[in-house]
Parts: structure tokens; C-alpha cells; sequence
């Protein structure tokens, strides 16, 4: 029995974990559990007045906290249509950039620079790469600076609020901003070169769907009121749940989403994707200097895509000072009556997409829904926990999932916060199958579907299994002839398909699968049966099994091996007893 | 002790991270912090951990699962000395306002029916409701200064200042206008000291976050309120935003 297991995961913000469950030669599951317990902020939200609101649906994320004020004062300003000005709307991209240039620097230089180094914290790094953990932290504390100057403090200030700000700072704050960047460049260059330069690893690697914001008018930036996917297809603010789809699973508090059946990634690596080439300045430079075709599906460049938008940042703060000092006129705060409507606010927080949305009814908050960005990217990190878990296993070199698993999740800098901290790998026993093809039978009666060619020796492996199951008297079994049959199937029961599969085990080795994981796993797609993806549709897919056996020979012949059969006779025994 | 300097372990459990956060916030004071402590556990900050014997463990965040419990307990049993350290391990945070109907009836709305396997979801409570405290240091999140303060008090051995003022009391040092006084629904005079009344210098009525002061006089702040022309259900809310599972009785007995 073999579980690789990170009861905690470090050097994220939040309480989390993640298990690798491993039967032979295949990856069976990989789980992200977030044992950060419910906070039910949502549900806390509702029944009070919107300026409540804006002070207590921050309070989920410490680090987002700018991230997520600045989308509920975007949701609020859209329902109660208060339009404010310019200088408002600068002052708030100001403070929000102090965020990104926080966080990012504390996730590239103190988080996940000791994984590429080899140390297990910043402080130990801090001995030998003095110089790097140095601008990691002054870049931090300026960031914080800048919130602490707009917001009164820097996690969960109060000052910007529906409507503008309690106060605006000082002219001599602002300056010192503006000259304390341009001081940065040359370090933010150091910056860049050093995270863009990196050897990340190749595993794991495979095609991925991008979301973000869109800014609008071709620009770079960390709002809009638009859903921005690779594939080029853009969704209003509105049409939200179209792309988010959210829904609840056992193992976790935090909430997935997938869209058109997919898991998608949010965050730096997704911006850059999906707006990389929008970039001006020395940050444009850079980016058609280091962005490659990697860095469209390996997960471990959200530390280059960071630098990237940290010299963004760097470069974009001066205009924006200049911008608010031309406008010296505008008032702080304008007045605004509580009305009632619904409103959507989108910002880009550092970690990816931030979506909050409220119905004002009676001058209370009605309805609140809150997607936050490691809930959309949960699903990606399993999915890519899985392909590197199994491609290492592949390769021979079980002994380093655990650490890289542990690098993959943090790579995604997970906020676990908003919704987890942890890696465990299970090896389970050779009848791990029987338990799990037991307990999904006693619930509901499965359908049995078998797949297979009959005239090629161990492939029949899955068309005799269905056929002895049919003389056993087991209602409802099938095999891949009878596929409309199986389309047609509206009933909410398991479909399990029994088939000959090269795992590169022993011959009569037997391993249940749940198809979801083969689907999302390319290392494992390859070895089970390709025709079950066009034959279902979304409901089924998360309902339906691959029960695998491990073939000797496939070549012609009607004859089956005999470990082959003697699989065969254990999966009937098994469902018969 | 080791090399005589104190071990000390920091624990995260149900909240926004933020008081762990503040910690690595003391970005000038971080190498410092690490160099003059023997940091065992911090596992927002480090991946070589040691849950071992602790002279002093700080606790951030509310108990919400089963398995948050048992992790408390065992702090517990290793630490000399458990500190509540931020609003969430010291009143409950905003998340402990539900009473338990409340708490099962919302719980339904956002995760329907689903069962949980990793770990069972409790109602929200301060970490003071299974295991002895034996300091607390409120604020959402905690102040740098107060932080910095309690730690040197604690690597000397010396007990940690206390801090028994409300807002209103630094609000007046800086000299602002009080907002009660302009009609503004402000908590200052409930509310625990020690964000150096940051809300009201920016003209923003306090919202409470730190939690209630000892001996905030509710029924005071009640009547001046009502007085200021808001309704008694509004002036109740909004007191329990913060307050957590401690002051929520007295509050609906208003």
C-alpha cells in the first residue's frame, strides 16, 4: 500500500494538503484537500448593508485583501451605479499594483526560489543568496508600503470604500512612490532575468486552457468587465457562471470549476499568455525576449510569468502617479444613494481571477456568490499533480513525486485561505479494485460496458468479462457495439467499462480507474481505450470507471493467457459473491 | 531551550492567513526574528518543520473542523505557553457569529448536500473553548508593533504588555474628530486598541475588527447610538460583525 502524502503544505498561504494514491505501475487518483474549514463567508455577508460588505468580504484572503476589496467596491459601485472618477479609478490600479508587487515578490524570491535553489526556506537560502532574498524583501515591503499609503494598513485597510476614499494621501506621498520605482528598475531587471532564466523542469507539461481578465483596449492590466479564455472566446462579467460552472467535492471545502467539461488556470501564467504580447516598455522587451511555447503548459512558469508582471508593475506606477497628481481637483469620496440591483465586479488578483457578484434588495445584501482564484485552480493542480506523478512513475523515479508534487502545487501560489497545507502518495494493495468495484456496486448497479477485439488473444480480455457477467444473470451489461445504447443512458448509475489495458504490468494485473483521470492525465490517456471520451457526455464522464486488465499478448488469436484468465475469473467472482 | 534561544511554532488554522502573514510582513525584521528565535514550525514560511516540544506557540485562526480540534489539543500538550493570536483564535473571527441552527442551515446553502471525507466541518469557535490560553493578542490582523513588542517580551522571558484601552483612546492622541459626535455609526469605544485608530484617522468609523476591549460597556454605545438616530437591529449587526462567539449573548440580550 503506497500513499505519498504532504499532510501540510508549505510555503503557501493557507492550510492544505494533497494525496497521490498509486496502484502498480499507475496513478489512480490525486487529491488536493483543503482542510482550511468552512467560513460560510458568503452566507456571513448576506442581510447586511453593502459598506459592511466592503469590510468584511476582504477578511477571506490576507494577501488578496486589496484584490478582493477593490472587486467588491467594483460589484457594489455596479449595482448602487455609482460612477466614479478617473483619479478614483487610478488610485485604486495604484494600490492594487502595491498588492501584486507584494505578493509576487514574496512567492518568486522567498516561496519558490528555494525549491529551484534546493533549501527549504528563504532564511536558509538567505545565507548563501543573500543578494536575492534582500530584493525579495525590500520589493515586499514597498508593495506593503503602498497599500499601507491608500489603505490605512496593508491587510484589510479600510480607507477605499463604495464610492472613492476616506482620504487621499499626500502629494509628498506619491512623489516618494513614483521615485522609490524608478529607483527599483535596475533590481527589477535582476528580477526578470534571474525568474525568466531559469531551468524549470519539464515534467509536468501538457496543453492547458488560460483565463483571465479583459482589460480592454488592447491593454495590459488586472481588471475589466469582460472573461478572457485562450481560445480566444470572451464572455461578459455577467455570464460568469458560464465559464465557472462551480461545484462541491468530498474531499474538500474549497469549491471546483470547470468550463465545457475542462479545468482551466488562472493567474500570472495565464495572463501572460493570454495578454503577454499587450506588453510595452522594457516588460514587452522582456517578454518577446524569454516567452516560449513552454510557458504555454508548464505550470512551473507562473514564477517567470510573476517577474514579468512585477516589472509591469514597476514601470506602470510612475505614469499612474502622474496621472492622480494631474487631477488634484477631483474629491476624495462622492455621495451615492443605496438603491437596489445586482452588480458584478472582476479584478485580477495575484493568484488569478477574483469574481464577486451581490443583489441589493431593501438596502441589504440579498445574494452574494464568490469565486475565488485557487478555487478555479484546484482542479489544474490535481490534474497536473497527476500527469507528473505518473510520468515520474514512468520513468522510474517514484522517490521524487513527493518533492515534485510539492513544487507543482506551490508553483500555482495558492491563496488556500480563500476556500488550503500538504502531499501523500498511496500505494494501495493489487485489491484495491475489488473494494472500490464493490462499494460503487453496492451503491447503484453499474452498467458494464466491454471493450475489446475478439480475434486478438488478451484484448478479448474485456468482451469476455462482459460476456460471463451476462451469464451470471447481471442485468445491463454491454460491450462497445451497443454504444448508442449507452449514449441513451439518462440514469444517474456508474458505467464501468472493462477492458485490456497496457499499464506496463504483469499480465492479469487489475486496476480500477476513474475515466476523469484518464482523460486529464495525457500519460495515462494514451494507454486506456480512446473511444469512451466521444461516447459520453459530462454527467456520465464523472460517473464512469475504466476496470483495466493487464494484457500478455495481443496478438491473433482467440486463446487467452492464462493470468488473463484467471483476472477474468476474479473480477466475476468478485461481483457474483 | 535550545542554544538558549525559545522554540517557537507557528500554527494556522480556520482564517485569512493574515496574522501568519504579518509575521512575514516584518520584512526588515524577518532575518532578525529567525536568527534570534528557533523558529520550529512555520508552515507558511518553511517546508522543515518539527512538531516537538514548544515554549511558546502562537495560534492563528478559528477551530471549524474536527481535525482543527485534535491539532489544538496537540499544541497544546507541546507548548509551555499558547497564545491566541489574532481575532480568529481569540473571539472566533467573523466567521463565529452564526449560532449553531444558523451555522447548519447556511452550511446547507453553500455546500448542499454534500458529505465530507477528509475532515468534519464544526461550527466556528475560539481556540480558548478546548484548550487553556494563556495570552491573547487580537487584531485582524495582529499590529506589527504589538506583535514585535509581545515577541521580545517573550524571548527575554517576560510576560506581554497588556493592552485594556479601547480605540477611542489613541483616536483622541491623534487628535481626530470624533465621529460619534458627527453622527457616524463608529465601534471605537468598544473596541480593542492597537491598530493606532487607523479608520478614524482616514475618516472612516472604526468597524470593530479587533474585537471587543474588557469591559466595553455595549449598552452605552447602544443608547448613543440610538440617540445618533440608527435602529437598534442596525447598531446590533453591526456589533456583531467582530465580536465573535464572546460578546454574541450580551449582544442579543440588548
Amino acid at each position: 500500500m503506497k500513499t505519498i502524502s504532504i499532510d501540510h503544505l508549505t510555503r503557501v498561504e493557507g492550510n492544505g494538503g494533497i494525496t497521490a494514491t498509486i496502484d502498480g505501475k499507475t496513478v489512480t487518483e490525486v487529491k488536493f484537500n483543503v482542510f482550511e474549514g468552512p467560513r460560510l463567508i458568503e452566507r456571513l455577508t448576506v442581510g447586511r448593508t453593502p459598506e459592511e460588505d466592503v469590510s468584511l468580504a476582504p477578511r477571506i484572503c490576507a494577501i488578496c485583501s486589496v484584490s478582493h476589496k477593490n472587486a467588491v467596491l467594483r460589484a457594489m459601485e455596479d449595482a448602487l451605479d455609482v460612477n466614479v472618477s478617473k483619479k478614483i479609478i487610478y488610485s485604486r490600479e495604484l494600490m492594487h499594483m502595491g498588492e501584486m508587487i507584494e505578493s509576487h515578490s514574496l512567492h518568486t524570491f522567498l516561496l519558490a526560489l528555494p525549491d529551484f535553489l534546493g533549501y527549504p526556506n528563504a532564511i536558509a537560502m538567505a545565507g548563501d543568496f543573500e543578494f536575492e532574498a534582500k530584493i525579495g524583501l525590500e520589493m515586499k515591503n514597498y508593495g506593503n508600503h503602498i497599500m499601507k499609503v491608500y489603505n490605512g494598513r496593508w491587510i484589510h485597510g479600510e480607507n477605499a470604500v463604495i464610492g472613492g476614499f476616506g482620504q487621499l494621501p499626500t502629494k509628498e506621498d506619491l512623489t516618494w512612490i513614483k521615485s522609490r520605482a524608478l529607483q527599483f528598475m535596475p533590481f527589477v531587471n535582476k528580477t526578470v532575468a534571474l525568474f525568466c532564466g531559469l531551468d524549470y523542469p519539464d515534467i509536468p507539461e501538457d496543453d492547458t486552457l488560460y483565463v483571465c481578465c479583459e482589460p480592454g483596449n488592447n491593454e495590459y492590466g488586472f481588471w475589466g468587465d469582460e472573461i478572457l479564455l485562450s481560445t480566444g472566446e470572451k464572455y461578459s462579467k455577467y455570464d460568469y457562471p458560464k465559464v465557472t460552472n462551480e461545484y462541491t467535492v468530498s474531499h474538500s471545502f474549497c469549491k471546483r470549476s470547470r468550463y465545457n467539461g475542462r479545468p482551466f488556470s488562472v493567474g500570472a501564467l495565464a495572463r501572460v499568455n493570454n495578454l503577454g504580447d499587450r506588453l510595452e516598455g522594457q516588460a514587452g522587451e522582456m517578454y518577446r525576449k524569454y516567452f516560449n511555447d513552454r510557458w504555454k503548459k508548464n505550470p512551473l512558469f507562473h514564477a517567470a510569468a510573476q517577474a514579468l508582471e512585477i516589472m509591469y508593475c514597476f514601470e506602470r506606477i510612475p505614469q499612474l502617479v502622474d496621472l492622480i497628481l494631474a487631477d488634484r481637483e477631483e474629491p476624495a469620496l462622492i455621495p451615492y444613494t443605496t438603491k437596489e440591483g445586482t452588480g458584478t465586479g472582476l479584478v485580477e488578483a495575484p493568484r488569478g481571477t477574483l469574481i464577486h457578484h451581490y443583489a441589493i434588495k431593501n438596502g441589504l445584501v440579498d445574494h452574494s456568490d464568490i469565486i475565488t482564484p485557487t478555487a478555479m485552480n484546484a482542479e489544474e493542480i490535481e490534474r497536473y499533480c497527476h500527469i507528473a506523478a505518473q510520468k515520474l512513475l514512468d520513468e522510474g523515479k517514484e522517490d521524487e513525486i513527493r518533492a515534485r508534487m510539492d513544487i507543482v502545487v506551490r508553483a500555482f501560489d495558492p491563496c488556500i485561505s480563500c476556500s488550503a497545507h500538504s502531499v501523500e502518495i498511496e500505494r494501495v494493495p493489487e485489491t484495491a479494485w475489488k473494494d472500490r468495484l464493490l462499494e460503487l456496486s453496492a451503491k447503484k448497479a453499474p452498467f458494464f460496458v466491454g471493450v475489446g477485439t475478439e480475434d486478438r488473444s488478451d484484448d478479448r480480455a474485456g468482451l469476455e468479462l462482459a460476456a460471463r457477467l451476462k451469464e451470471m444473470g447481471i442485468a445491463d451489461v454491454y460491450t462497445e457495439k451497443d454504444i448508442d445504447s449507452i449514449r441513451s443512458i439518462q440514469e444517474q448509475r456508474p458505467i464501468i467499462f472493462l477492458d485490456a489495458v497496457n499499464m506496463g504490468e504483469s499480465p492479469g494485473k487489475i486496476t480500477l480507474i476513474p475515466v476523469d483521470h484518464v482523460l486529464r492525465n495525457v500519460n495515462n490517456s494514451h494507454k486506456f481505450t480512446p473511444f469512451i471520451v466521444g461516447a459520453l457526455n459530462g454527467a456520465q464522464i464523472k460517473n464512469s470507471y475504466v476496470l483495466g486488465i493487464q494484457p500478455g499478448t495481443t496478438d491473433f488469436g482467440t486463446e487467452m493467457s492464462s493470468s488473463v484468465k484467471e483476472a477474468v475469473q476474479k473480477v466475476v467472482s468478485a461481483l457474483t459473491n | 531551550m535550545n542554544n538558549g534561544k525559545p522554540k517557537i511554532g507557528i500554527y494556522e488554522l480556520t482564517g485569512c492567513a493574515g496574522d501568519a502573514l504579518l509575521i512575514v510582513d516584518c520584512e526588515m525584521e524577518l532575518l532578525d526574528i529567525f536568527t534570534a528565535a528557533d523558529i520550529q514550525s512555520f508552515a507558511m514560511a518553511k517546508s522543515d518543520n518539527i512538531d516537538g516540544e514548544l515554549d511558546v506557540a502562537l495560534v492563528e485562526g478559528s477551530v471549524t473542523t474536527e481535525k482543527e480540534i485534535s491539532e489544538l489539543k496537540d499544541i497544546r500538550e507541546r507548548a509551555k505557553i499558547v497564545v491566541a493570536f489574532g481575532n480568529c483564535a481569540a473571539h472566533g473571527g467573523i466567521q463565529a457569529r452564526f449560532d449553531d441552527k444558523e451555522w447548519q442551515e447556511n452550511l446547507k446553502k453553500v455546500y448542499g448536500n454534500q458529505k465530507f471525507t477528509h475532515t468534519k466541518p464544526v461550527r466556528s469557535k475560539p481556540i480558548d473553548e478546548f484548550v487553556k490560553v494563556d495570552f491573547y493578542l487580537p487584531g485582524c490582523p495582529v499590529s506589527k508593533e504589538q506583535f514585535l513588542h509581545f515577541l521580545t517580551r517573550m524571548l527575554k522571558g517576560n510576560p506581554p504588555e497588556h493592552y485594556p484601552t479601547p480605540v477611542c483612546v489613541t483616536c483622541k492622541y491623534n487628535e481626530n474628530d470624533c465621529l460619534l459626535n458627527n453622527g457616524k455609526l463608529c465601534l471605537g469605544p468598544l473596541t480593542a486598541d492597537g491598530c493606532g485608530s487607523v479608520c478614524p484617522n482616514h475618516n472612516i468609523p472604526c468597524f470593530g475588527c479587533w474585537g471587543p476591549v474588557e469591559n466595553a460597556n455595549a449598552i452605552a454605545e447602544l443608547h448613543l447610538l440610538k440617540e445618533k438616530g440608527f435602529s437598534v437591529e442596525e447598531i446590533k449587526k453591526r456589533m456583531a460583525n467582530f465580536a465573535g462567539t464572546k460578546l454574541a449573548d450580551a449582544i442579543k440580550q440588548l
